[in-house]
């Protein structure tokens, strides 16, 4: 049993938070993890990128291999891009349609893809995925920042591995007091928004 | 994962040691690797512990706070920090140092002197490396520095586990050898987290004594009687060649270094976290190759002479440079052995960090059978676009950095920059620093710009945190040479780009208590030179301010003070009224000075007029200043 996991987004969307949710659970379960984030200057609108490992042997390169992600998820649509390569053949993507533009993109220099350029790129090189409205709903529960429990709760709805009620019951522990409903209403919003879609 | 059982533990010198914790079960904990080798110290009675912040190292030190009975200090650069350690280390207590790649840069002046004294307590370096260069300004292997030159011992761990381990052992061999040990962990291990054993903590209840013995303690060029006559320096030098056969010995026991059997002629020798890349190529491949795991420096000779009777090529994975490498060549060299080596001297990049592909495709460059495991990248039809990091929505630095634009700009000046948060002023849209090397670098080198006779204004740049680690010399030297230089110190309270550490202008210390706020205003005036503190959030303020210090015919300093919003957001205050920011579409004539000259992030361009974005706006309101139409409020 091997889960590869890898969450892709820019600096203060929650990256980390929810990577270690993910491995907390499997720890729960008894599995080993093995977990790294790359954090270049994180807080400052780069890139970030969170690999968890999580299997029943053990675990040797902190970095998930190219071609082997179980479930590549997009906090953002071209961090989901440029992360495409780690996603295994007959992986899925759970992709959140929010951008969140480049200094160059808004200064002219490069151009941010259109959605549906970003989907024909996808289904040109076959691979399958959810696409959702993550930051929306997260905005409706009352703040956007909420997006990375939805795409968490996405994550629950498509995998066969992560359980909701597990990742709850960590969430409840984790998080601090006055955002437990909050975090716990996303998680819900997002398994909503998969099966809606389905 | 685990590194296997140290060598000589808990030998005779630490009698009457006692395990402090309640609780002595050893328990898995899921934690960074930074903090398993802070755990590996508290595990061995470490007592004293230094270090300057910087990634990706920082949360070794911070480890530490949850230890009360470890002194444990930010100081004020890293060779402060080495030096500290080294003292405690003499009054026989265990100590250790910490700091990234550039740290260890500026302690090799100590290191090259503390080689030849040797230490008396335990005594462990982590140099840190970043290989990528993924938060740092240059790339290197350290371990060119700590055992190429240093002639010092390292290891160099291929999980947050054995870095553990490695600890450990490396305060019991520090002691029994009178050597400081380093720890060389890479990125990949201090970012990484997993489970590891936590064992527990140690208490070695030894008194703080000083024994005087100048001989080995006072580095100095003086006739030794003792050795015939022989200058000191010669005499420690050779003490310091002598304990090489010594660490020989230890490194043929190690349990760091290992040989797995395999099928084929080709070996792998994985070098740390070069190891756990080879092991993924392995998995990848279905294929178990010899394995050579080598994580120390010296090589253990015997072992490696032993494994290359089984293969005809080795590949060494080791991050950066081919120092392992060159080293199995030096081995079977002399030893007469006909192994083809190849590394990063030719064979792999030379450049850049490893991973699973790199094994992958460098076993298929001697197989081609291999070439079917290595994944093929997905052809995207659209380009990605890149992302450069910028100031954060709300930051100070940026309205700082506007003001300043405008004023170099105007004067057709130039500003030399250094390492800190600000530095992102480098990058479009601001493209204000024209230079940016190393911690300290701004002042001395905006000097060399003054005395070559440039007839524009030059400004340096500098963070607070920086200012007290490297920038003070540099300013003094500029006002006794009389450089004519504008000094502005973009001061945010904290050490904000590494994580908010405290620094010595900081009214707290690492462990959050007070501490004496040293005053960087006082410093300067201390220097007899024109001193103002601005409000950066005042952008008018600013400007006036620099205006003003470029009128002085020497050095003048602008101090712009303002705290880091980030970090007092993390503290529940609130910097800024918490209002609506709009941009009138009917004032707005798309003139992108907010973007392209000013560049926050939250204001977006809809090829027409720009607009805030009300999901990511802080109401800093700066970009109100900057408009010159009104259009915004």
């Amino acid at each position: 049993m091997k889960q590869n996991i890898l969450i892709a987004g820019v600096g203060g969307q929650g990256n980390l938070f929810a990577s270690s949710l993910l491995a907390k659970s499997a720890i729960c379960r008894g599995y080993q993890v093995l977990a790294t984030e790359t954090i270049g200057a994180a807080q400052r609108g780069g890139s970030v990128v969170s690999h968890v490992r999580i299997a029943d042997q053990a675990l040797y390169s902190p970095l998930i291999p190219d071609g082997q992600a179980d479930c590549l998820v997009g906090f953002e649509p071209v961090e989901l891009l440029r992360q495409i390569r780690k996603l295994k053949a007959g992986g899925i993507y759970i992709m959140n349609t929010h951008p969140v533009l480049t200094v160059g993109c808004t200064m002219g220099l490069d151009q941010y893809p259109t959605m549906s350029e970003i989907f024909g790129a996808l289904n040109e090189i076959n691979v399958r995925g959810h696409v959702i409205q993550a930051t929306d709903a997260a905005d409706k529960i009352g703040d956007p920042l909420l997006m990375n429990m939805v795409m968490l709760g996405a994550l629950c709805a498509v995998s066969a591995f992560f359980k909701l009620d597990e990742i709850k019951a960590i969430v409840a522990e984790e998080s601090r007091r006055a955002m437990v409903e909050a975090n716990l209403d996303a998680l819900d919003a997002g398994v909503d928004l998969i099966r809606q879609a389905a | 994962m685990t590194g296997g059982q140290p060598v000589m533990r808990r030998e005779a010198a630490m009698q009457g040691a006692v395990e402090a914790t309640a609780d002595p079960v050893v328990k898995q904990r899921f934690v960074m690797g930074n903090e398993a080798i802070a755990r590996g110290a508290v595990e061995s009675g470490v007592r004293v512990v230094a270090g300057y912040p910087g990634t990706p190292a920082s949360e070794i030190l911070t480890s530490y706070i949850a230890y009360p009975d470890v002194y444990v200090e930010w100081s004020t650069n890293e060779t402060v920090a080495l030096e500290l350690v080294q003292g405690a280390s003499l009054c026989n207590q265990r100590s250790m140092a910490v700091m990234k790649h550039n740290g260890t840069n500026t302690v090799t002046d100590f290191l090259m002197h503390m080689n030849f004294t040797g230490v008396r307590g335990g005594l462990v370096l982590i140099s840190a490396d970043d290989p990528g260069g993924n938060s740092s300004q240059n790339e290197e292997d350290t371990r060119v520095l700590t055992h190429t030159y240093a002639h010092l011992p390292v290891f160099d761990p291929s999980s947050p586990s054995e870095a553990k381990d490695m600890v450990r052992t490396a305060y019991e061999l520090s002691e029994s050898t009178e050597l400081c040990f380093v720890l060389r962990p890479v990125m990949r291990i201090c970012h990484s987290r997993t489970l590891v054993d936590f064992e527990p903590v140690l208490v070695i209840p030894r008194p703080a004594d000083f024994v005087n013995d100048r001989t080995r303690y006072v580095m100095s060029a003086v006739v030794e009687k003792s050795a015939g006559g022989q200058m000191r320096p010669v005499v420690r030098h050779r003490w310091l060649n002598q304990k090489q056969h010594e660490l020989e010995e230890l490194v043929e026991a190690s349990p760091f270094n290992t040989i797995e059997a395999g099928e084929g002629r080709i070996g792998l020798v994985g070098c740390g976290i070069g190891y756990a890349y080879c092991k993924e190529a392995e998995e990848i491949t279905g294929h178990k190759f010899p394995v050579l795991k080598l994580c120390t420096l010296p090589l253990p000779r015997e072992k490696v002479l032993a494994f290359a009777d089984s293969v005809d090529t080795l590949i060494v994975f080791e991050e950066t440079e081919p120092v392992v490498e060159r080293l199995l060549k030096e081995i079977f060299y002399d030893a007469g052995k006909n192994v083809k080596v190849l590394g990063r001297s030719g064979f792999l990049p030379a450049e850049g960090e490893l991973s699973d592909r790199t094994v992958l495709q460098a076993i298929a460059t001697l197989d081609p059978s291999y070439e079917q495991y290595i994944p093929q990248p997905f052809p995207l039809s659209v380009s990605v676009p890149m992302r450069t990091r910028t100031q954060c929505v709300g930051c100070s630095h940026r309205s700082l950095l506007h003001a300043l634009k405008l004023v170099a700009r105007k004067t057709k000046g130039v500003v030399t920059g250094d390492i800190g948060c600000y530095d992102a002023g480098a990058f479009p849209p601001m493209d204000l620093q024209s230079t940016i090397y190393c911690m300290g670098a701004s002042i001395p080198m905006g000097s060399g710009i003054v005395q070559s006779g440039f007839d524009k204004p030059v400004f340096a740049i500098i963070g607070d945190s920086t200012f007290f680690h490297s920038g003070v010399p540099g300013l003094i030297n500029a006002v006794h040479n009389e450089s004519k230089l504008v000094v502005i110190v973009a001061d945010n309270g904290t050490t904000a780009m590494t994580g908010f550490q405290s620094h010595p202008g900081s009214a707290e210390n690492v462990r959050g208590a007070g501490a004496r706020s040293i005053s960087i205003e006082k410093i300067a005036e201390a220097l007899n030179v024109p001193v103002q503190t601005v409000n950066p959030y005042d952008i008018s303020e600013t400007i006036d301010a620099l205006n003003q210090a470029l009128k002085h015919p020497g050095v003048s300093v602008v101090i712009a003070s303002a705290p880091c919003y980030l970090l007092a957001k993390g503290h529940g205050e609130t910097l800024f009224e918490a209002r609506k920011i709009i941009i009138d579409p009917d004032q707005c004539n798309g003139c992108r000075v907010c973007i392209d000259y000013f560049g926050c992030p939250s204001i977006q361009f809809d090829g027409a007029k720009a607009s805030i974005d009300p999901l990511t706006c802080v109401s800093c309101m700066l970009c109100i200043d900057v408009c010159k139409r009104g259009a915004i409020a």
